[in-house]
């Protein structure tokens, strides 16, 4: 970033001295986008560092806590990894729990993104439709688990609930008005001309930048690469139950939309069949709290994408190192490709296109390098001065 | 009665503001403006601008990064204005208290009018909050 | 595990003594430990021709002393092969990734952050993740700071 000198332009009423802290820095050429330059410290915690202060117990609820949208997938993750450092393994009725509830969490939050990338685009009789039905999914989860959000289902050693047979039923009967609700989105979602203006040919991910950038998730299935951890690296029952990976190369927000809406109905697949298959017998096994030394690269695929937990484990009831990379983060690089040469209108759609953690996509900086103007604008601000585009 | 107090104990406009939480907090909030709890019969309206706001709801436990700009939303919003601390992390920034980058509780930051636990608390206690902050308000 | 065991043996004939140790604990995992100054020939090898293409993340471990930077790098997003490298902790530096993988570009900037790494290279290690108020030189994921001394070094503030 080479100016002369440069001109604060406050946008609202912010003291010019304060500094904030912003999420994405977009150098500017009038409406195209020149440069991206990321920096999310909006929400770090500092959770690595209280992992390792923490029992491997505690542990569990800290990292059903890192995300509110997928806190499944991070348990999952968790719990598997500290089963393989203490060579356990969730017994079979377990790990097809684990499946059953992992798809039901992608349902959920792929909802909640549809929902939201239809409020992206200024349609928000979608928004108001999808997430009404995503609420079936989330009383499904109230009946299993006790809570809507945050099942805290899984524990080292398995799964702290069972899935009765009583429940099957209406764990069905819920899959089946899901299905005829998504068959109506994925239909809408092609046809409806507000979505394919807004989505149709924007935020374009060429599939070797996909690769080139370690892209992943639906944002990299999007662009064609058919990666995805439960068939590549298979975990809890993954490996029994047979599922397509949904990849299309459209390698646009639409696209980006498409595979999101057909992997939920895949995933009704998953779980209707995980149901009718589900072994008998114990949800879980004893595990000891002190962990012998060792070290594990646990993954699973979380909606938003590939997720990864390193563990290093030092023979005490606390880790000695727990590493996590949320898929966000993974994607963040393609995102940044993706703004790339594309007009400042369409920032919030593309943002909004890799199904990140919305705190963490609020706030961006501006810069106009021709004209030397700086200013910083929130999402909304974004969204309203291109509303009528 | 006060006619502007009035008018404002019958809707509220409230600005949401999370302060680096997990999200939960906030899904429960947008999810009670959906049809299934729908928010907005009760005449309360999520607002963008603090300028315009009588309530600011809080998630999170107030990340290093965030605090001034909460801080700052809270002092542009006109009096009389009300806090409503939503979820565990707002109180007491409960399970992130291990975690350096962490002011742990929107009450450590700004004075706080309502308190609504759960982690996170379902939309139907959202809204109970809201309600019994009203009432306190027209008292 | 034969696909695992086969990619080990490629990796020791073209690092020969460049190669410190390998486990291949179970399918699809395989941890390789090796000089740090063969790192960019390694990933060059690892990502060109053994078509490991995709950087999960790169770890950073507090060894005591000294510090370890893992690459988790994956086969057809299937195979795990986790490459390390230690560095003192006194000058810590390891050559960047990001022209071999530019995916790594933020994960560098990461390890940077938290453990004070430098990715010799590396286009813009400007901080990440941490505040700008942040002090200068402490690196929070480091043994040495306890939390009660971060708290009251941010409390400062």
């Amino acid at each position: 970033m080479s100016h002369g000198s440069i001109i604060k332009v406050p946008f609202g009423p912010q003291h010019p001295a304060l500094k904030e802290p912003e999420n994405f820095l977009f150098e500017v050429d009038g409406e195209i986008v020149v440069d991206v330059k990321p920096r999310i410290g909006y929400n770090h915690r500092g959770i690595e560092k209280a992992f390792e202060l923490r029992t491997y117990i505690q542990n569990i609820y800290l990292a059903e806590r890192i995300c509110g949208i997928c806190s499944d997938a991070h348990t999952t993750c968790y719990t598997q990894a500290i089963e393989e450092l203490l060579g356990v393994e969730a017994p079979p009725r377990a790990r097809y729990i684990r499946v059953i509830i992992a798809e039901l969490e992608r349902i959920q939050s792929h909802a909640l993104w549809v929902g939201i990338a239809a409020h992206e685009i200024g349609f928000d009789t979608l928004f108001m439709y999808v997430w009404r039905d995503r609420e079936t999914v989330l009383d499904l989860f109230e009946m299993i688990s006790g809570n809507r959000i945050h099942y805290a289902m899984n524990t080292i050693g398995g799964v702290r609930r069972d899935i009765h047979a009583a429940m099957v039923s209406k764990i069905k009967k819920g899959l089946d008005f899901l299905e005829k609700r998504l068959r109506y989105y994925l239909n809408a979602v092609q046809t409806e001309q507000t979505i394919l203006k807004r989505a149709a040919g924007v935020g374009i991910l060429k599939p070797k930048d996909a690769v080139d950038l370690c892209a992943v998730g639906p944002t990299s299935r999007a662009s064609g690469i058919k990666n995805d951890v439960r068939a590549d690296d298979p975990y809890a029952a993954y490996d029994e139950i047979p599922f397509h990976v949904i990849a299309r190369d459209g390698c646009d927000v639409l696209t980006r939309i498409l595979v999101r809406c057909e992997e939920m109905l895949e995933s009704l697949e998953i779980i209707s069949y995980a149901l009718d298959r589900m072994p008998e017998g114990i949800v879980r096994v004893k595990a000891p709290v002190k962990v012998p030394q060792g070290e594990v690269v646990s993954r699973v695929e979380a909606p938003r994408g590939e997720l990864i937990h390193y563990a290093k484990s030092n023979g005490t009831t606390k880790p000695e190192r727990y590493k996590v990379r949320s898929p966000t983060l993974g994607n963040i690089p393609a995102l940044c490709k993706m703004l790339l040469g594309g007009y400042v209108a369409d920032i919030p759609i593309v943002l909004a296109g890799i199904d990140p953690c919305f705190a963490c996509m609020d706030r961006m900086a501006f810069v106009d390098v021709k004209k030397n103007k700086e200013w910083n604008w929130t999402m909304q601000q974004l969204r309203r001065k291109y509303a009528k585009k | 009665m006060n006619l502007f107090k009035w008018a404002r104990t019958k809707s509220p406009w409230i600005i949401h503001f999370n302060t680096g939480g997990c999200n939960g907090c906030d899904i429960e909030l947008v999810a009670a403006l959906t049809p299934r709890f729908d928010l907005e019969r009760f005449g309360i309206l999520l607002e963008g601008s603090p300028r315009h706001a009588d309530m600011l709801a809080v998630t999170g436990p107030v990340t290093l990064q965030v605090k001034d700009r909460l801080v700052r939303i809270y002092e542009q919003m006109p009096e009389p204005k009300h806090v409503i601390a939503i979820g565990t992390c707002a109180i007491s920034g409960a399970p992130f208290k291990e975690c350096y980058n962490v002011y742990g509780g929107i009450d450590s930051v700004l004075p706080v009018d309502a308190y609504v636990p759960g982690c996170p608390p379902k939309p139907e206690a959202i809204i109970d909050g809201i309600a019994k902050l009203i009432q306190k308000i027209k008292e | 595990m034969e696909k695992e065991n086969e990619i080990v043996e490629k990796l020791k004939n073209f690092l020969k003594r460049n190669l410190v140790r390998t486990t291949v604990p179970k399918e699809r995992r395989i941890f390789v430990y090796i000089k740090k100054d063969a790192l960019r020939h390694a990933v060059k090898y690892l990502a060109k021709d053994l078509k490991f293409k995709h950087l999960s993340t790169i770890t950073g471990v507090d060894l005591g002393g000294e510090i370890e930077v893992i690459y988790h790098l994956a086969y057809k997003g299937s195979i795990v092969l986790s490459i390390r490298v230690t560095v003192s902790e006194k000058n810590p530096s390891v050559p960047t990734i990001t022209d071999l993988i530019p995916g790594a570009v933020l994960y560098e900037r990461e390890v940077h952050d938290l453990f004070g790494v430098k990715f010799e290279g590396h286009p813009d290690l400007s901080p990440l993740l941490l505040p700008e108020e942040w002090p200068q030189g402490v690196y929070p994921l480091r043994k040495e700071h306890e939390l009660e001394h971060l708290r009251e070094m941010t409390s400062k503030k």
